[in-house]
Protein backbone atom coordinates (compact mmCIF):
# COMPACT_ATOMS: atom_id res chain seq x y z
CA UNK A 1 0.00 0.00 0.00
CA UNK A 2 2.66 2.58 0.89
CA UNK A 3 4.69 1.55 -2.67
CA UNK A 4 1.41 2.37 -4.07
CA UNK A 5 1.07 5.83 -2.20
CA UNK A 6 4.40 6.78 -3.48
CA UNK A 7 4.32 5.65 -6.79
CA UNK A 8 0.96 7.84 -6.81
CA UNK A 9 3.10 10.38 -5.90
CA UNK A 10 5.46 10.21 -8.60
CA UNK A 11 3.27 9.62 -11.28
CA UNK A 12 1.18 12.90 -9.99
CA UNK A 13 3.85 15.40 -9.24
CA UNK A 14 6.77 13.95 -10.04
CA UNK A 15 7.21 16.28 -13.12
CA UNK A 16 6.18 19.41 -11.41
CA UNK A 17 8.26 18.60 -8.35
CA UNK A 18 11.26 17.60 -10.57
CA UNK A 19 11.11 20.92 -12.61
CA UNK A 20 11.38 22.95 -8.77
CA UNK A 21 13.65 21.08 -7.49
CA UNK A 22 16.05 22.30 -10.88
CA UNK A 23 15.28 25.77 -10.03
CA UNK A 24 16.52 25.27 -6.75
CA UNK A 25 19.10 23.20 -7.38
CA UNK A 26 20.85 23.97 -10.65
CA UNK A 27 22.18 21.17 -12.02
CA UNK A 28 20.83 17.62 -12.71
CA UNK A 29 23.04 15.54 -10.24
CA UNK A 30 22.10 17.89 -7.24
CA UNK A 31 18.22 18.10 -8.47
CA UNK A 32 18.21 14.25 -8.77
CA UNK A 33 19.61 14.10 -5.74
CA UNK A 34 17.46 16.57 -4.02
CA UNK A 35 14.22 15.26 -6.14
CA UNK A 36 15.02 11.26 -4.60
CA UNK A 37 15.36 12.93 -1.02
CA UNK A 38 11.92 14.99 -0.99
CA UNK A 39 9.87 12.38 -1.91
CA UNK A 40 11.97 9.81 0.63
CA UNK A 41 11.65 11.99 2.86
CA UNK A 42 7.08 12.77 2.36
CA UNK A 43 7.02 9.13 2.76
CA UNK A 44 8.61 9.07 5.92
CA UNK A 45 6.23 12.07 7.22
CA UNK A 46 3.87 10.99 5.86
CA UNK A 47 1.57 11.09 8.14
CA UNK A 48 1.19 14.74 7.86
CA UNK A 49 0.21 14.82 4.32
CA UNK A 50 -3.52 14.71 3.84
CA UNK A 51 -3.81 13.05 0.29
CA UNK A 52 -6.97 15.28 -0.36
CA UNK A 53 -5.36 18.51 0.47
CA UNK A 54 -2.21 20.14 -1.33
CA UNK A 55 -0.12 16.81 -2.00
CA UNK A 56 2.52 18.64 -4.18
CA UNK A 57 2.68 21.66 -1.68
CA UNK A 58 3.53 19.09 0.90
CA UNK A 59 6.35 17.85 -1.44
CA UNK A 60 7.62 21.01 -2.39
CA UNK A 61 7.69 22.58 1.35
CA UNK A 62 9.77 19.64 1.67
CA UNK A 63 12.26 20.19 -1.16
CA UNK A 64 12.60 23.44 0.15
CA UNK A 65 13.29 22.55 3.69
CA UNK A 66 16.21 19.89 2.50
CA UNK A 67 17.65 22.31 -0.06
CA UNK A 68 17.98 24.70 3.10
CA UNK A 69 19.72 22.52 5.13
CA UNK A 70 22.00 21.56 2.35
CA UNK A 71 22.60 24.66 0.78
CA UNK A 72 26.10 24.71 1.07
CA UNK A 73 25.79 21.41 -1.32
CA UNK A 74 24.19 22.58 -3.90
CA UNK A 75 26.06 24.30 -6.35
CA UNK A 76 23.83 27.83 -6.74
CA UNK A 77 24.23 29.00 -10.55
CA UNK A 78 24.65 32.75 -11.17
CA UNK A 79 24.02 33.10 -14.88
CA UNK A 80 25.33 35.98 -16.55
CA UNK A 81 23.37 37.32 -19.56
CA UNK A 82 25.23 39.49 -21.91
CA UNK A 83 24.57 42.51 -22.66
CA UNK A 84 24.21 42.65 -26.57
CA UNK A 85 21.32 39.92 -25.72
CA UNK A 86 19.70 42.04 -23.07
CA UNK A 87 18.96 44.61 -25.40
CA UNK A 88 17.11 42.49 -27.87
CA UNK A 89 15.01 40.87 -25.04
CA UNK A 90 13.88 43.91 -23.71
CA UNK A 91 12.97 44.83 -27.27
CA UNK A 92 10.78 41.67 -27.22
CA UNK A 93 10.26 41.60 -23.48
CA UNK A 94 8.18 45.42 -23.87
CA UNK A 95 6.54 44.69 -27.40
CA UNK A 96 2.90 45.11 -27.49
CA UNK A 97 1.33 41.99 -28.25
CA UNK A 98 -0.08 42.79 -31.28
CA UNK A 99 3.30 43.09 -32.65
CA UNK A 100 4.75 40.06 -32.08
CA UNK A 101 6.25 38.00 -34.93
CA UNK A 102 5.73 34.73 -35.51
CA UNK A 103 9.03 33.81 -34.15
CA UNK A 104 8.13 35.29 -30.88
CA UNK A 105 5.62 32.80 -30.54
CA UNK A 106 8.04 30.42 -29.61
CA UNK A 107 10.14 32.05 -26.70
CA UNK A 108 13.45 32.66 -27.91
CA UNK A 109 16.46 30.74 -25.95
CA UNK A 110 18.20 33.88 -25.11
CA UNK A 111 15.21 36.03 -23.73
CA UNK A 112 14.23 32.36 -21.70
CA UNK A 113 18.01 32.46 -20.25
CA UNK A 114 17.84 36.17 -19.23
CA UNK A 115 14.42 35.69 -17.58
CA UNK A 116 15.56 32.71 -15.64
CA UNK A 117 18.91 34.68 -14.96
CA UNK A 118 16.83 37.19 -13.08
CA UNK A 119 14.35 35.07 -11.14
CA UNK A 120 17.46 33.10 -10.09
CA UNK A 121 19.38 36.56 -8.89
CA UNK A 122 15.67 37.27 -6.57
CA UNK A 123 16.31 36.59 -2.94
CA UNK A 124 14.71 33.18 -1.37
CA UNK A 125 11.32 34.86 -0.13
CA UNK A 126 10.34 36.38 -4.38
CA UNK A 127 11.99 33.56 -6.17
CA UNK A 128 10.24 30.18 -4.04
CA UNK A 129 6.28 31.50 -4.86
CA UNK A 130 7.75 32.50 -8.11
CA UNK A 131 9.11 29.00 -9.41
CA UNK A 132 5.72 27.18 -6.84
CA UNK A 133 3.57 29.59 -9.34
CA UNK A 134 5.13 29.31 -12.68
CA UNK A 135 7.39 26.11 -12.72
CA UNK A 136 5.06 23.64 -10.30
CA UNK A 137 1.85 25.42 -12.07
CA UNK A 138 0.51 26.25 -8.16
CA UNK A 139 -1.91 28.23 -7.07
CA UNK A 140 -2.04 31.26 -4.97
CA UNK A 141 -4.06 29.23 -2.28
CA UNK A 142 -2.19 26.11 -3.03
CA UNK A 143 1.53 28.19 -2.09
CA UNK A 144 -0.23 29.90 0.66
CA UNK A 145 -0.89 26.43 2.23
CA UNK A 146 2.42 25.17 1.83
CA UNK A 147 4.25 28.34 2.97
CA UNK A 148 2.15 28.56 5.79
CA UNK A 149 1.61 32.31 4.49
CA UNK A 150 -1.68 34.43 3.77
CA UNK A 151 -2.70 34.37 -0.09
CA UNK A 152 -2.75 37.99 0.14
CA UNK A 153 0.97 37.71 0.82
CA UNK A 154 1.54 35.31 -2.03
CA UNK A 155 0.24 37.77 -4.28
CA UNK A 156 2.24 40.20 -3.01
CA UNK A 157 5.49 38.36 -3.33
CA UNK A 158 4.74 37.58 -6.92
CA UNK A 159 3.88 40.72 -7.73
CA UNK A 160 7.20 42.26 -6.21
CA UNK A 161 9.18 39.20 -8.14
CA UNK A 162 7.88 40.13 -10.98
CA UNK A 163 8.46 43.66 -10.66
CA UNK A 164 12.29 43.18 -9.91
CA UNK A 165 12.84 40.91 -12.69
CA UNK A 166 11.31 43.55 -14.85
CA UNK A 167 13.43 46.23 -13.44
CA UNK A 168 16.41 44.08 -13.69
CA UNK A 169 15.72 43.96 -17.42
CA UNK A 170 15.32 47.13 -17.81
CA UNK A 171 18.01 48.62 -15.95
CA UNK A 172 20.31 46.77 -17.71
CA UNK A 173 19.00 47.95 -21.12
CA UNK A 174 20.64 51.31 -22.49
CA UNK B 1 -3.24 41.41 -23.53
CA UNK B 2 -2.07 44.27 -20.87
CA UNK B 3 1.32 44.47 -19.70
CA UNK B 4 1.13 42.45 -16.25
CA UNK B 5 -0.88 39.41 -18.88
CA UNK B 6 2.26 39.91 -21.13
CA UNK B 7 4.54 39.23 -18.04
CA UNK B 8 2.77 36.74 -16.95
CA UNK B 9 2.70 34.83 -20.08
CA UNK B 10 6.33 34.88 -21.11
CA UNK B 11 7.03 34.00 -16.96
CA UNK B 12 5.39 31.29 -17.97
CA UNK B 13 7.04 30.13 -20.55
CA UNK B 14 10.28 31.00 -19.33
CA UNK B 15 10.10 29.46 -16.03
CA UNK B 16 8.24 26.28 -16.92
CA UNK B 17 10.36 23.65 -16.40
CA UNK B 18 11.61 22.01 -19.63
CA UNK B 19 13.73 18.76 -17.60
CA UNK B 20 12.14 15.96 -16.28
CA UNK B 21 12.90 13.03 -14.27
CA UNK B 22 14.37 10.05 -15.79
CA UNK B 23 12.15 6.76 -15.23
CA UNK B 24 15.53 5.41 -13.72
CA UNK B 25 15.58 7.53 -10.87
CA UNK B 26 11.91 7.19 -10.20
CA UNK B 27 12.40 3.34 -10.11
CA UNK B 28 15.46 4.36 -7.35
CA UNK B 29 13.31 6.04 -5.10
CA UNK B 30 10.96 3.38 -5.24
CA UNK B 31 13.54 1.02 -4.40
CA UNK B 32 15.67 3.13 -1.86
CA UNK B 33 12.02 3.22 0.03
CA UNK B 34 11.53 -0.55 -0.16
CA UNK B 35 15.00 -0.94 1.26
CA UNK B 36 14.46 1.93 3.80
CA UNK B 37 11.43 -0.14 4.69
CA UNK B 38 12.72 -3.62 4.88
CA UNK B 39 15.62 -1.95 7.01
CA UNK B 40 13.78 0.21 9.59
CA UNK B 41 16.17 1.88 9.94
CA UNK B 42 15.58 5.14 12.63
CA UNK B 43 17.65 8.01 12.06
CA UNK B 44 17.57 10.42 14.73
CA UNK B 45 18.98 13.69 16.09
CA UNK B 46 18.74 13.29 19.61
CA UNK B 47 19.26 15.35 22.82
CA UNK B 48 18.59 15.47 26.69
CA UNK B 49 18.20 18.75 28.24
CA UNK B 50 19.51 18.20 31.70
CA UNK B 51 22.30 15.35 30.05
CA UNK B 52 23.15 17.58 27.21
CA UNK B 53 24.26 14.27 24.60
CA UNK B 54 24.24 14.93 21.07
CA UNK B 55 24.44 11.86 18.92
CA UNK B 56 23.03 10.49 15.59
CA UNK B 57 22.82 6.64 16.05
CA UNK B 58 20.90 4.35 14.03
CA UNK B 59 20.31 1.42 15.15
CA UNK B 60 19.06 -2.50 12.82
CA UNK B 61 18.83 -5.71 12.96
CA UNK B 62 18.48 -8.62 10.39
CA UNK B 63 18.39 -11.51 11.23
CA UNK B 64 17.55 -15.19 9.17
CA UNK B 65 20.88 -14.68 7.26
CA UNK B 66 23.08 -18.24 7.35
CA UNK B 67 26.78 -16.75 7.59
CA UNK B 68 29.34 -18.91 8.50
CA UNK B 69 31.73 -15.54 8.68
CA UNK B 70 31.81 -12.64 9.69
CA UNK B 71 30.69 -10.32 7.13
CA UNK B 72 33.03 -7.44 5.33
CA UNK B 73 33.44 -3.28 6.29
CA UNK B 74 31.62 -3.35 2.59
CA UNK B 75 29.20 -5.96 3.14
CA UNK B 76 28.24 -4.03 6.33
CA UNK B 77 27.96 -0.68 4.72
CA UNK B 78 25.55 -2.42 2.40
CA UNK B 79 23.29 -3.60 4.49
CA UNK B 80 22.67 -0.19 6.65
CA UNK B 81 22.32 1.58 2.92
CA UNK B 82 24.96 3.11 2.20
CA UNK B 83 26.60 1.56 -1.32
CA UNK B 84 28.31 4.86 -1.53
CA UNK B 85 30.90 4.09 1.75
CA UNK B 86 30.84 0.14 0.66
CA UNK B 87 32.68 1.23 -2.59
CA UNK B 88 34.67 3.32 -0.14
CA UNK B 89 35.75 0.26 1.98
CA UNK B 90 36.63 -1.46 -1.37
CA UNK B 91 38.88 1.31 -2.69
CA UNK B 92 42.25 1.17 -2.31
CA UNK B 93 42.50 4.02 0.19
CA UNK B 94 40.73 1.19 2.58
CA UNK B 95 42.81 -0.68 5.01
CA UNK B 96 41.41 -4.15 5.59
CA UNK B 97 42.25 -4.44 8.99
CA UNK B 98 40.22 -7.94 10.02
CA UNK B 99 41.98 -8.22 13.74
CA UNK B 100 39.96 -9.86 16.53
CA UNK B 101 40.50 -9.76 20.37
CA UNK B 102 39.55 -11.72 22.62
CA UNK B 103 38.29 -9.83 25.98
CA UNK B 104 35.15 -10.83 28.84
CA UNK B 105 32.51 -12.94 27.33
CA UNK B 106 33.19 -11.35 23.57
CA UNK B 107 35.39 -11.31 20.68
CA UNK B 108 36.10 -7.99 19.43
CA UNK B 109 37.16 -7.50 15.63
CA UNK B 110 38.05 -4.06 13.89
CA UNK B 111 37.08 -4.90 9.99
CA UNK B 112 38.80 -1.92 8.47
CA UNK B 113 38.79 1.60 8.12
CA UNK B 114 38.76 4.18 5.24
CA UNK B 115 38.91 8.09 5.42
CA UNK B 116 38.29 10.60 3.48
CA UNK B 117 35.54 13.49 2.18
CA UNK B 118 32.31 12.75 0.73
CA UNK B 119 32.16 8.72 0.97
CA UNK B 120 29.14 8.32 2.78
CA UNK B 121 25.44 8.39 0.55
CA UNK B 122 24.03 9.06 3.72
CA UNK B 123 24.25 12.40 4.82
CA UNK B 124 24.40 13.61 8.36
CA UNK B 125 24.95 17.23 10.07
CA UNK B 126 28.65 16.16 11.02
CA UNK B 127 29.53 15.53 7.47
CA UNK B 128 28.30 19.67 6.85
CA UNK B 129 30.77 21.05 9.56
CA UNK B 130 33.80 18.66 8.72
CA UNK B 131 33.80 17.27 5.20
CA UNK B 132 36.53 14.90 6.22
CA UNK B 133 35.65 11.69 7.92
CA UNK B 134 36.88 8.44 8.91
CA UNK B 135 34.98 4.91 8.93
CA UNK B 136 35.30 2.13 10.47
CA UNK B 137 33.57 -1.37 11.40
CA UNK B 138 34.07 -3.49 14.48
CA UNK B 139 32.23 -6.47 15.04
CA UNK B 140 31.08 -7.79 18.41
CA UNK B 141 30.37 -11.43 18.87
CA UNK B 142 29.81 -13.97 21.84
CA UNK B 143 32.63 -15.99 22.58
CA UNK B 144 30.06 -19.01 24.10
CA UNK B 145 28.47 -18.71 20.05
CA UNK B 146 25.18 -17.44 22.04
CA UNK B 147 23.80 -14.47 19.42
CA UNK B 148 24.18 -10.72 20.73
CA UNK B 149 20.60 -9.28 21.51
CA UNK B 150 18.14 -8.36 17.91
CA UNK B 151 17.70 -4.35 18.37
CA UNK B 152 14.25 -5.13 17.99
CA UNK B 153 14.93 -7.43 21.17
CA UNK B 154 14.23 -5.87 24.89
CA UNK B 155 18.10 -6.91 26.37
CA UNK B 156 19.42 -5.04 22.93
CA UNK B 157 21.54 -1.73 24.13
CA UNK B 158 21.54 -3.40 28.11
CA UNK B 159 25.18 -4.03 27.90
CA UNK B 160 26.21 -0.34 26.47
CA UNK B 161 29.85 -0.36 24.30
CA UNK B 162 31.72 2.41 23.67
CA UNK B 163 34.10 2.45 20.18
CA UNK B 164 36.42 5.49 20.08
CA UNK B 165 39.67 6.54 18.00
CA UNK B 166 42.07 7.88 20.18
CA UNK B 167 45.01 9.79 19.16
CA UNK B 168 48.36 9.45 21.34
CA UNK B 169 49.51 12.18 22.75
CA UNK B 170 45.81 13.79 23.42
CA UNK B 171 43.80 13.22 26.51
CA UNK B 172 41.24 10.56 25.44
CA UNK B 173 38.20 12.09 27.43
CA UNK B 174 38.99 15.24 25.76
CA UNK B 175 39.65 13.81 22.10
CA UNK B 176 37.08 10.77 21.37
CA UNK B 177 34.06 10.27 18.85
CA UNK B 178 31.87 12.28 21.14
CA UNK B 179 34.22 15.21 20.59
CA UNK B 180 35.42 14.62 16.44
CA UNK B 181 31.88 15.00 15.71
CA UNK B 182 31.03 11.44 15.70
CA UNK B 183 28.66 9.32 15.49
CA UNK B 184 27.40 5.05 14.93
CA UNK B 185 25.41 3.25 13.05
CA UNK B 186 24.59 -0.35 14.48
CA UNK B 187 22.75 -3.57 13.50
CA UNK B 188 22.58 -7.43 14.74
CA UNK B 189 23.32 -9.94 11.89
CA UNK B 190 22.79 -13.20 12.37
CA UNK B 191 24.16 -12.81 15.94
CA UNK B 192 27.26 -10.79 15.85
CA UNK B 193 26.74 -6.98 16.23
CA UNK B 194 28.59 -4.78 13.41
CA UNK B 195 29.12 -1.59 14.46
CA UNK B 196 29.82 1.34 11.84
CA UNK B 197 31.45 4.42 13.68
CA UNK B 198 31.86 7.62 11.69
CA UNK B 199 33.68 10.64 13.13
CA UNK B 200 36.47 13.70 11.72
CA UNK B 201 38.94 12.37 9.82
CA UNK B 202 42.09 11.01 11.60
CA UNK B 203 44.43 10.28 9.00
CA UNK B 204 46.35 13.91 9.78
CA UNK B 205 47.09 12.14 13.34
CA UNK B 206 48.62 9.34 11.15
CA UNK B 207 52.29 10.08 12.28
CA UNK B 208 51.50 10.55 15.76
CA UNK B 209 49.68 7.30 16.52
CA UNK B 210 46.23 6.26 16.83
CA UNK B 211 44.46 3.66 18.26
CA UNK B 212 40.74 2.68 18.26
CA UNK B 213 39.47 1.74 21.51
CA UNK B 214 36.50 -0.73 22.67
CA UNK B 215 35.08 -0.95 26.12
CA UNK B 216 32.14 -2.34 27.68
CA UNK B 217 29.93 -1.18 30.56
CA UNK B 218 28.60 2.87 29.52
CA UNK B 219 28.44 4.18 25.78
CA UNK B 220 30.76 6.88 27.06
CA UNK B 221 34.80 7.38 27.47
CA UNK B 222 34.91 5.53 31.02
CA UNK B 223 37.93 6.57 32.96
CA UNK B 224 37.99 3.67 34.78
CA UNK B 225 38.28 1.56 31.26
CA UNK B 226 41.26 3.01 29.80
CA UNK B 227 44.76 5.34 31.58
CA UNK B 228 46.69 7.90 30.66
CA UNK B 229 49.92 8.25 31.07
CA UNK B 230 50.58 12.35 30.53
CA UNK B 231 54.55 12.18 30.20
CA UNK B 232 54.21 9.59 27.38
CA UNK B 233 51.01 10.47 25.92
CA UNK B 234 50.26 6.69 25.44
CA UNK B 235 46.78 4.91 25.98
CA UNK B 236 46.69 2.17 27.74
CA UNK B 237 43.98 -0.63 28.39
CA UNK B 238 43.37 -0.49 32.62
CA UNK B 239 43.65 -4.36 33.25
CA UNK B 240 41.88 -3.71 36.59
CA UNK B 241 38.62 -3.03 34.65
CA UNK B 242 35.59 -5.59 35.31
CA UNK B 243 34.25 -5.08 31.81
CA UNK B 244 36.20 -5.08 28.50
CA UNK B 245 38.79 -2.61 27.45
CA UNK B 246 40.61 -3.44 24.77
CA UNK B 247 42.99 -1.06 21.98
CA UNK B 248 43.46 -1.49 18.63
CA UNK B 249 46.32 0.04 16.68
CA UNK B 250 45.18 2.02 13.10
CA UNK B 251 47.87 1.01 10.95
CA UNK B 252 47.56 4.53 9.30
CA UNK B 253 49.80 5.81 6.35
CA UNK B 254 52.12 7.71 7.78
CA UNK B 255 52.63 9.83 4.47
CA UNK B 256 48.63 11.01 5.04
CA UNK B 257 49.40 12.89 7.87
CA UNK B 258 49.09 16.44 7.61
CA UNK B 259 50.86 18.24 11.13
CA UNK B 260 49.68 21.44 10.43
CA UNK B 261 46.12 20.64 9.95
CA UNK B 262 46.00 18.13 12.98
CA UNK B 263 47.27 20.90 14.91
CA UNK B 264 44.81 23.25 13.87
CA UNK B 265 41.40 20.88 14.35
CA UNK B 266 42.99 20.02 17.98
CA UNK B 267 43.65 23.81 18.94
CA UNK B 268 40.06 24.37 17.48
CA UNK B 269 38.97 21.35 19.27
CA UNK B 270 40.63 21.53 22.68
CA UNK B 271 39.72 25.30 22.63
CA UNK B 272 38.50 26.19 26.65
CA UNK B 273 35.68 27.81 26.54
CA UNK B 274 37.29 30.20 29.42
CA UNK B 275 40.38 30.85 27.06
CA UNK B 276 38.82 33.84 25.14
CA UNK B 277 35.72 35.72 25.01
CA UNK B 278 34.79 34.69 21.24
CA UNK B 279 35.27 30.62 22.61
CA UNK B 280 32.76 31.66 25.77
CA UNK B 281 30.35 33.89 23.32
CA UNK B 282 30.04 30.54 21.51
CA UNK B 283 29.70 28.38 24.11
CA UNK B 284 27.35 30.84 25.76
CA UNK B 285 24.95 30.92 21.90
CA UNK B 286 25.34 27.31 21.68
CA UNK B 287 23.73 26.82 24.96
CA UNK B 288 21.41 29.74 24.72
CA UNK B 289 20.07 27.69 21.34
CA UNK B 290 19.47 24.73 22.90
CA UNK B 291 17.70 26.34 26.37
CA UNK B 292 16.14 28.54 23.41
CA UNK B 293 14.85 25.27 21.67
CA UNK B 294 14.06 23.31 24.88
CA UNK B 295 11.55 25.68 25.93
CA UNK B 296 10.05 26.01 22.59
CA UNK B 297 9.77 22.17 22.51
CA UNK B 298 8.17 22.07 26.18
CA UNK B 299 5.18 24.71 25.16
CA UNK B 300 4.54 22.16 22.50
CA UNK B 301 3.81 19.66 24.99
CA UNK B 302 0.10 20.34 26.72
CA UNK B 303 -0.74 20.07 22.86
CA UNK B 304 1.53 16.55 22.00
CA UNK B 305 -0.30 13.48 21.79
CA UNK B 306 1.20 11.04 24.06
CA UNK B 307 1.81 7.69 22.18
CA UNK B 308 -0.13 5.15 24.32
CA UNK B 309 2.40 2.42 24.10
CA UNK B 310 5.20 4.39 25.80
CA UNK B 311 3.45 4.85 28.59
CA UNK B 312 5.23 2.39 31.10
CA UNK B 313 7.01 2.51 34.91
CA UNK B 314 10.84 2.50 34.70
CA UNK B 315 12.37 -0.47 35.85
CA UNK B 316 15.33 -0.11 38.31
CA UNK B 317 18.82 -1.28 38.32
CA UNK B 318 20.82 -3.10 40.97
CA UNK B 319 22.38 0.50 41.73
CA UNK B 320 19.02 2.13 41.77
CA UNK B 321 19.39 3.67 38.53
CA UNK B 322 16.19 3.78 36.18
CA UNK B 323 15.41 2.40 32.66
CA UNK B 324 12.94 3.28 30.35
CA UNK B 325 13.43 2.09 26.76
CA UNK B 326 11.09 2.85 24.06
CA UNK B 327 11.38 3.30 20.37
CA UNK B 328 14.89 4.59 20.65
CA UNK B 329 14.28 6.25 23.55
CA UNK B 330 16.76 4.37 25.76
CA UNK B 331 17.44 6.08 29.23
CA UNK B 332 19.59 4.99 32.39
CA UNK B 333 19.48 7.91 34.65
CA UNK B 334 19.71 8.41 38.70
CA UNK B 335 16.16 9.27 40.26
CA UNK B 336 17.34 12.13 41.84
CA UNK B 337 18.53 13.64 38.95
CA UNK B 338 14.66 13.64 37.31
CA UNK B 339 12.93 15.03 40.93
CA UNK B 340 13.70 16.65 43.45
CA UNK B 341 13.15 14.67 47.04
CA UNK B 342 9.22 14.22 47.77
CA UNK B 343 8.55 15.61 44.25
CA UNK B 344 5.60 14.71 42.45
CA UNK B 345 4.36 14.88 38.77
CA UNK B 346 6.44 15.78 35.58
CA UNK B 347 9.79 16.24 35.50
CA UNK B 348 11.71 19.11 34.20
CA UNK B 349 13.81 16.70 32.74
CA UNK B 350 13.22 15.74 29.32
CA UNK B 351 14.79 13.88 26.40
CA UNK B 352 13.86 15.07 22.79
CA UNK B 353 14.69 13.05 19.71
CA UNK B 354 14.19 15.85 16.30
CA UNK B 355 14.56 16.02 12.79
CA UNK B 356 13.45 18.79 10.63
CA UNK B 357 9.82 17.49 10.47
CA UNK B 358 8.67 15.65 13.88
CA UNK B 359 10.12 16.13 17.22
CA UNK B 360 9.32 13.88 19.69
CA UNK B 361 9.66 14.09 24.22
CA UNK B 362 10.70 11.66 26.33
CA UNK B 363 9.06 12.82 30.00
CA UNK B 364 8.96 11.28 33.07
CA UNK B 365 5.99 11.74 35.94
CA UNK B 366 6.17 10.47 39.93
CA UNK B 367 2.72 9.49 41.49
CA UNK B 368 2.61 9.88 45.54
CA UNK B 369 3.58 6.81 45.83
CA UNK B 370 7.16 6.99 44.10
CA UNK B 371 5.89 5.10 40.95
CA UNK B 372 8.09 6.70 38.18
CA UNK B 373 6.63 6.78 34.88
CA UNK B 374 8.00 7.39 30.63
CA UNK B 375 6.18 8.40 28.25
CA UNK B 376 7.00 9.67 24.75
CA UNK B 377 4.88 12.89 23.39
CA UNK B 378 4.78 13.28 19.61
CA UNK B 379 5.52 17.10 19.48
CA UNK B 380 5.20 18.35 16.09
Amino acid sequence: MDIEELSDLIKQHGKAIYGFCYKLAGNKADTDDLYQETFLKAMEVRHKMDANQNPKGFLISIAIQLRKNKRRKFAWRQRIAPVAELNEAVDKACRPCGEATPEDAVLSHELRGILQAAADRLGDKLKIPLYMHYTAEMSVDEIASALNIPPGTVKSRLYQARKAMKKTLEVESP
Amino acid sequence: MNDSQEWDKLLKQALAAAEEPEEQLNSSIINRYKERNRMKRVTRKRFSIGVLVAVLTLVMSITAVAATQLFSSKQVAEHLGDQVLAKAFESKGAIEINQTVASGDFNFTLHGIVSGAGLSGLNSSAQDINPDRTYAVVSIAKQNGSPMPDTQDPEYGKEPFFVSPFIKGQKPWQVNIMTMNGGYSEMVLDGIMYRLIECDGIEMFADRGVYLAVSSGSSFYSSEAFAYNESTGEVSARTDYKGTSILFDLPLDKAKADPAKAEAYLQELLKEPSEGEAADQAVSDEETAMMKRSEELKKLIPDGKVIPESVKEVTYDDKGNINYDYDGFSIMIAPDQLFAEGQTGLSEFMQVSEDDFTAKALQFSRDDKGVITGRVIVLK
